[in-house]
């Protein structure tokens, strides 16, 4: 007769939930990776209690000038002593209500573009895209609407690399699609003349081409003729980007699956009407996160300007550097603050992106 | 190739001389005057927090405006980088460039471009900390410097050292900023620069007293406005400007005492505040262009002391700097 014997009890199976189990699984699985952990956690609090400690703890926060700045932290001061040179340049004071209107405007134009409801969204945000930044310049220059005149030695800061990456990017947007177009014509002159264009302004850096238009495009202009340095290097920053954003459209037009060529001819449709009533939908649509990823680029491409002496934030925050009432070297706290601005622009622009990826992306879902 | 890039860089300069003559009236049509500065140097051109201009080479320009147009702040100030600001000049984008620009032979004669003058005679001088009790420079035989890349202070340095048989070895940087960071963390001795830019860098230093600028000057780095070359008139204009800054200095007049010495100055004082004679006239401006120069912008030492000397947190002594006759080399050529 077999007696019925239980089997030992098993010890408690291994914890694989929970936070010590996360901690096991991820941080201390092996001698090893215990110590790197351990390493790297000593340095990472040394450093960031040091860190803390500095930019919060023992920072100056009051007061307007640099004798305010007395304990051994962050001089927040000088922003704030300078955020109006940070952001509005020296645009006249009491005008500033302009420069906020603007990017008002811009905001109010991105917003449209997906909120309105869908059967007039197109007709309504492409217009309105496309004059925003005249009106904007209108407003800004303010000789044409009556507003005391601001010369562009004035504009700066932050809200000129806004407006810049802004009014470029959408000047760009109807040539950079011509060109996408022209590059995929059957017409070997424009074809030619397209991909020139494209391959130059792709292939050369953009450092080299603001040079070239604040330097070498002067000595070209007939005698007498003073073009602003702005709107030349606003030239220099649309070709830039319209060769760029050629390539994205072209990437746009090949992902079009050919079945909507061949449907848009067997309607009877000539080349314009394919293009802009089949066609030009769907490739922004397929396109919109390489171009919102481009305009991240361009965007932060323009604190480049620096290299010319146009005042944007970069710039700003070197000749406050430089300022004999502020030497007392607060280059950390300067170029923290430029970080952090761009930062939380950047990284609102891509949350941005995504939600508009999700709100037109309705049905290319497979 | 070299014979073809000069050919071309002549005929730009040709075409933009061709385009630019009559500056005077130009600037008189305009009602404002285009003035080169540099986008940031303390004490020389600076912006404040308002956007407000100020500094030793902005004064230049405030004085040809006041002498052209009889009021200072009419000028519009183009910010410009090392690289752009000659073409700026010759394209005809600014009027004046008054920015921190060393008067060499090269320049003077082969970029089309005069200079009207020194405003501040600069050469590259010595830092070191106050502990190691160094009080010249013949004393750091086989010390480490600190130098910024690329400079010709790193030129003249070189040749200093050699003339006075020492060596000493280089520690570079890119800009001056990581400079002043090089010279206070200890990677090095003495800091190299232009004297100008030695009193900024100091003030920047944690302890600004544990350093001190020695007396020696290793190079000549006269510092003034330019002008392009092909229009006389307003070549003389802003030559005269600065001279007359600096008489201005010599003859005791300063923006406080030029109403009074206006009426009842002496002679010379007569003279070059308008009163009497016609060096306006032969200037092409208005009798009184002297006077608004001092009562506006005042004189030399005014400007020096407010901009980078002691009124200013710089506090750089006039050193070569001061009146032919108390020790300096400033002399402007007989109002009369």
């Amino acid at each position: 007769m077999r007696e019925f014997k239980p089997l030992p009890a098993q010890p408690a199976p291994v914890k694989t939930q929970g936070a010590v189990a996360w901690l096991r699984d991820n941080l201390f699985y092996s001698p090893v990776s215990s110590i790197v952990t351990l390493f790297f956690a000593y340095f990472f609090i040394k450093y960031s209690i040091a860190m803390f400690d500095w930019a919060l703890l023992s920072a100056d926060w009051t007061g307007t000038t640099e004798k305010d700045c007395t304990s051994e932290g962050a001089c927040w001061v000088f922003i704030k002593a300078w955020s109006q040179q940070f952001f509005y340049g020296s645009y006249i004071e009491s005008e500033i209500w302009r420069i906020n209107l603007s990017i008002l405007l811009l905001l109010a134009v991105i917003v449209m573009s997906f909120t309105l409801p869908k059967n007039i969204r197109l007709k309504v945000t492409i217009p309105a895209f496309l004059l925003l930044p005249f009106i904007c310049i209108a407003i800004l220059d303010g000789r044409i609407l009556g507003l005391t005149h601001v010369k562009t030695d004035l504009w700066g800061g932050f809200s000129l690399n806004v407006l810049m990456a802004a009014a470029s990017i959408i000047v760009a947007f109807p040539f950079s699609f011509l060109w996408s177009l022209g590059r995929r014509s059957d017409m070997a002159f424009i074809r030619s003349v397209s991909i020139i264009f494209i391959e130059f302004f792709r292939g050369v850096p953009v450092l080299s081409l603001f040079f070239m238009g604040s330097v070498m495009l002067p000595l070209f202009f007939a005698e007498g003729t003073n073009v602003d340095k702005l709107i030349r290097v606003w030239i220099v920053l649309i070709f830039f980007m319209s060769g760029y954003m050629a390539e994205v459209f072209r990437g746009g037009f090949q992902a079009i699956p050919r079945g909507q060529y061949e449907a848009a001819d067997s309607l009877g449709l000539g080349y314009w009407q394919k293009i802009l009533l089949i066609l030009l939908p769907q490739v922004i649509k397929v396109s919109m996160p390489n171009i919102l990823a481009t305009f991240v680029m361009l965007f932060k491409n323009t604190t480049f300007l620096l290299i010319i002496g146009i005042p944007e934030l970069v710039q700003t925050l070197q000749t406050a550097l430089s300022n004999s009432y502020w030497l007392g070297g607060h280059t950390l706290e300067g170029y923290l603050f430029v970080f952090a601005v761009f930062w939380a622009s950047c990284f609102s622009m891509s949350l941005l992106s995504s939600h508009i990826e999700r709100k037109l992306d309705t049905d290319n879902r497979n | 190739m070299k014979k073809i890039s000069s050919l071309v860089v002549g005929g730009l300069a040709l075409v933009a001389l061709g385009a630019q003559a009559g500056t005077l009236e130009d600037v008189k049509k305009r009602g404002v005057l285009s003035c080169g500065v540099s986008t940031g140097l303390a004490g020389f051109s600076q912006k404040d927090e308002k956007g407000n201009w100020s500094g030793l080479d902005v004064d230049v320009c405030r004085g040809v405006a006041a002498a052209v147009l009889g009021d200072a702040s009419k000028v519009q100030y183009k910010p410009l980088t090392a690289k752009e600001r000659f073409e700026a000049l010759r394209s005809g984008e600014i009027d004046v460039l008054s920015r921190n620009t060393t008067w060499t032979h090269t320049r003077d004669t082969s970029l089309g471009l005069n200079f009207a003058g020194t405003i501040y005679y600069d050469g590259a001088g010595f830092m070191v900390r106050k502990a190691i009790g160094v009080k010249s420079a013949t004393e750091l035989d086989n010390a480490n410097a600190c130098i910024q890349a690329g400079t010709s202070t790193e030129l003249a340095i070189a040749d200093y050292f050699r003339e006075n048989n020492m060596s000493y070895k280089a520690v570079t940087f890119d800009t001056s900023d990581q400079t002043r960071i090089g010279f206070e963390s200890g990677r090095c001795d003495f800091l190299v620069s232009d004297q100008s830019q030695l009193y900024a860098l100091r003030i920047g230093l944690n302890n600004p007293d544990g350093a001190v600028v020695l007396p020696e000057v290793i190079s000549k780095e006269p510092l003034g406005p330019v002008v392009r070359q092909g229009d006389d008139e307003w070549f003389n204009i802003v030559k005269w400007v600065v001279n007359a800054s600096i008489e201005g200095e010599f003859q005791g007049v300063t923006s406080a005492n030029v109403d009074k010495l206006k009426k009842d100055g002496n002679p010379a004082q007569l003279r070059f505040l308008g009163t009497e004679g016609k060096l306006g006239e032969n200037l092409g401006l208005s009798a009184d262009w002297a006077y608004q120069v001092i009562k506006q912008v005042g004189n030399y030492a005014e400007s020096f002391e407010r901009n980078v000397g002691q009124d200013s947190p710089l506090k750089i002594s006039r050193g070569l700097n001061a009146q032919w006759n108390k020790g300096g080399i400033l002399y402007s050529p007989a109002m009369r």
